[in-house]
């Protein structure tokens, strides 16, 4: 590597991201089917029949294959051949017009709804950091768990109580709609959006990786187990874990705010997260 | 088994005719019945499906076919039991009125397991392109299907697991 003059191709990237979304949309990742193996209720037996048969025949898990979203954190050495989203969007092209996925994407989200056919355009959310590395992380969801997506303006004087609150109100009223046991991302902080962007952050993270702040770490400790408490289960039925995990990302804010923002990705978690070196 | 006679968290193994519509297929019946226009095809005494697919591999039946989130589909719900449907299948809670529809119409509401979308697809046995072929994978869609797992979550005395 020649110190601040990594170039990374962008076919390269491109090979990359396709396996990626392969993998994402027909293999299950580890803690998903180890949970999946345990769970003893009502559809148990198709629900590890599918990951099977999606596994071995390179089908996709879900008929939803998601508007996919990318997180990009692109060291300031980093040259590029062309922007990242269109290496991003031929890769999903290519994908889910060769794959038996479903392009969900509409290209006017009110007037027509006509769909686009190839699944693009993709969302791409770019975060600067240094160095010559470049980290990938994507996540596929589908719109039913996307749909229970909710930002909270909350007072600035509220609580971790009253934080609390806002998050179990609205995961017991809609929870069992986004195909529980979730992953809860949750935004606290910055202005409405970043919470937004923190949220989903939050949900690009490993299951077990908990907040280093210990204050954020008990706050996902705690809530993960009331989440629990409110025993959505698998199928939305009851039965079994609600949620896997619980992670919280936070952010300084203004004396007039308290955003909290609140996003879940199902139960399959498809997802990936990459680095890509210089050639 | 009669469907009518069901009771909330009985669970069945289907085998028969379905009718696959969401969102845009409801969205465009709405329209075509404002216009007091004749749809192409019948609803009386069948069960929809809120569903889309995914492309069908190579040599398969249908692709990937799983439920989508039924509460989107409530507002619709009145007019399609008016045009005859007997039950729905999807996922996830309704609203609170469709207890109330489901005694009216003496209708079920079916939940299917979510997730499962390759498994689900291996039970279906034929599948046809029924109406609205532009709306892509939300066009309406006749399958049948053998063995399709389903758990009744609202019985058309109006009774809901979820309660």
């Amino acid at each position: 590597m020649n110190n601040g003059d990594a170039m990374i191709k962008a076919e390269k990237i491109y090979t990359l991201v396709k396996k990626e979304l392969v993998k994402a949309n027909t293999i299950v990742n580890e803690p998903v089917r180890k949970e999946a193996e345990k769970y003893k209720g009502p559809f148990a037996e198709i629900i590890l029949e599918n990951m099977k048969i999606a596994q071995r025949e390179g089908l996709p898990l879900c008929q939803d294959t998601g508007m996919v979203e990318f997180f990009v954190f692109l060291g300031h050495e980093v040259r590029l051949e062309e922007p990242l989203c269109k290496t991003f969007e031929r890769a999903v092209r290519d994908i889910y017009t060769s794959q038996p996925y479903r392009c969900s994407v509409v290209a006017d989200p009110l007037f027509g709804r006509k769909n686009t056919g190839d699944n693009t355009p993709v969302i791409c959310h770019l975060f600067m950091i240094e160095g010559a590395q470049l980290e990938i992380r994507f996540l596929i969801k589908g719109g039913g768990s996307e749909n229970l997506s909710a930002l909270f303006m909350m007072r600035p004087s509220s609580n971790v109580e009253d934080l609390k609150e806002k998050i179990l109100g609205h995961l017991k009223t809609f929870g069992v709609n986004a195909c529980p046991p979730l992953h809860v991302g949750i935004g606290i902080g910055g202005t409405s959006e970043e919470a937004l962007l923190l949220s989903k952050l939050a949900l690009t993270k490993d299951f077990e990786e908990r907040n280093h702040i210990e204050a954020y770490r008990i706050l996902e400790e705690e809530l993960l187990k009331e989440i629990n408490a409110l025993k959505l289960g698998y199928q939305g039925l009851g039965n079994g874990m609600s949620a896997y995990s619980v992670s919280v990302e936070y952010y300084p804010t203004h004396i007039a705010t308290l955003p909290v923002a609140l996003s879940v990705d199902c139960y399959l978690c498809r997802k990936g997260r990459f680095t890509v070196e210089d050639s | 088994m009669k469907i009518v006679e069901l009771k909330a968290g009985e669970m069945i193994q289907y085998c028969g005719e379905l009718i696959v519509m969401r969102d845009a297929a409801q969205k465009k019946i709405r329209e075509v019945l404002e216009f007091k226009d004749q749809l192409p095809f019948s609803l009386e005494g069948k069960i929809v499906f809120y569903a889309g697919p995914a492309r069908k591999a190579a040599g398969s039946v249908i692709g990937a076919i799983g439920p989508t989130t039924s509460i989107r589909m409530d507002p619709f719900l009145e007019m399609l039991l008016k045009l005859g449907v007997k039950a729905t299948i999807g996922k996830g809670k309704r609203n609170e009125y469709v207890k109330e529809l489901s005694k009216k119409y003496s209708a079920v509401y079916f939940i299917t397991s979510s997730g499962t979308a390759t498994a689900l697809s291996k039970k279906v046995v034929e599948a046809e392109i029924i109406a609205f072929p532009e709306l892509g994978p939300e066009a309406i869609y006749r399958l049948e299907v053998k063995e399709f797992p389903l758990l009744v979550a609202i019985d058309s005395k109006g009774k809901s697991i979820y309660d």
